[in-house]
C-alpha cells in the first residue's frame, strides 16, 4: 500500500476514535440535561425563563425530556454508524476493501444515516414548538441536504463496492 | 464442468512435472494447480500461450469440451 494511502488510514482511524469520543460526551451531556429535567426541575424553569429562548418555560419538561430521547437515539445511531466505517477503514488497512462484508457495512450505514435524519424531524417540530422562532435551538435538526446526499453516496457506494466485489472474485478465480 | 482442463495428460505425455512447468513458464504452483484441478473461473490467453508453447501443444489439446451428461 502507498505511503500516503496508510497515512491518510491512519488519521482517519484517529478522526474516528475522536467522533467516538465526542459522540460519548454528547451521551454524557444528554443524560445529565435528562436528569436535571426530571429532578431539579424548579431550577431549570427558571434558568429557562432567564434565558428568553423559551417561548413558555413553564409547560415544556416533557417535551425537553422527549428531545433529550430523540438526541439519545440520534447519538446511538451515531455510533453504529461510527463502528461501522471503523470497520471498514480497518479492512482497507488491510489492503483488500473490495470484499461482500464492506458492501454489507456502507449498506448499514445508509441505514444508519436514514434513521438519523428520520429521527432529525420530530426533533426540530419539538424545538420549534418550544424555542423562540428565531434562537439557535428553534432550528435545531430537521431535513438536511447534507444528510440526504450522505445518505444516497452510502447506498451508491455500498452497490461500488458489491460490484468491485463480484470483479475480485471472478480475478481471483483467473489463471 | 463442460470444459476439461487436460494439463494433467499432456504433463505425462511430456514426462514433465507441474512444479518443471512452473518454473518454465513463471506461473505459480498455486495457480497451476488451480487449473489443473479444474477449479479455474477463468485463463488467460497468456497462459495459454505459455503453455502451449512450453508443451508444444494447441489450445485444443489442453482444452476439451465435454458433455456433462
Amino acid at each position: 500500500m502507498p505511503a500516503q494511502h496508510s497515512t491518510l488510514l491512519g488519521v482517519t482511524r484517529g478522526l474516528l476514535w475522536l467522533m467516538l469520543g465526542l459522540v460519548a460526551a454528547a451521551t454524557v451531556l444528554v443524560l445529565v440535561v435528562g436528569i436535571a429535567l426530571i429532578a431539579a426541575w424548579p431550577d431549570v424553569m427558571v434558568e429557562l425563563k432567564n434565558s428568553k429562548v423559551f417561548v413558555d418555560p413553564g409547560i415544556i419538561q416533557s417535551q425537553l425530556l422527549w428531545m433529550m430521547a430523540v438526541l439519545a437515539a440520534i447519538l446511538a445511531v451515531a455510533v453504529y454508524v461510527l463502528r461501522q466505517l471503523q470497520a471498514l477503514v480497518a479492512s482497507a488497512a488491510t489492503g483488500d476493501p473490495f470484499v461482500a462484508a464492506n458492501a454489507r457495512r456502507l449498506r448499514r450505514i445508509g441505514w444508519g444515516l436514514v434513521a438519523a435524519q428520520l429521527l432529525a424531524i420530530p426533533l426540530h417540530m419539538i424545538a420549534s414548538s418550544v424555542a423562540a422562532a428565531h434562537s439557535e435551538f428553534a432550528g435545531m435538526g430537521g431535513l438536511s441536504l447534507n444528510n440526504i446526499l450522505a445518505i444516497l453516496l452510502a447506498f451508491v457506494l455500498a452497490a461500488v463496492f458489491e460490484q468491485g466485489a463480484a470483479m475480485r472474485d471472478e480475478l481471483e478465480g483467473t489463471v | 464442468m463442460a470444459i476439461v482442463v487436460k494439463l494433467d495428460d499432456l504433463l505425462h505425455a511430456k514426462r514433465m512435472t507441474l512444479t518443471d512447468l512452473s518454473e518454465r513458464i513463471g506461473i505459480t504452483l498455486a495457480n497451476l494447480s488451480i487449473l489443473k484441478t479444474g477449479k479455474a473461473k477463468a485463463m488467460r490467453f497468456s497462459t495459454l500461450e505459455a503453455i502451449c508453447t512450453e508443451l508444444g501443444c494447441q489450445p485444443g489439446d489442453l482444452l476439451v469440451h465435454e458433455d456433462d451428461g
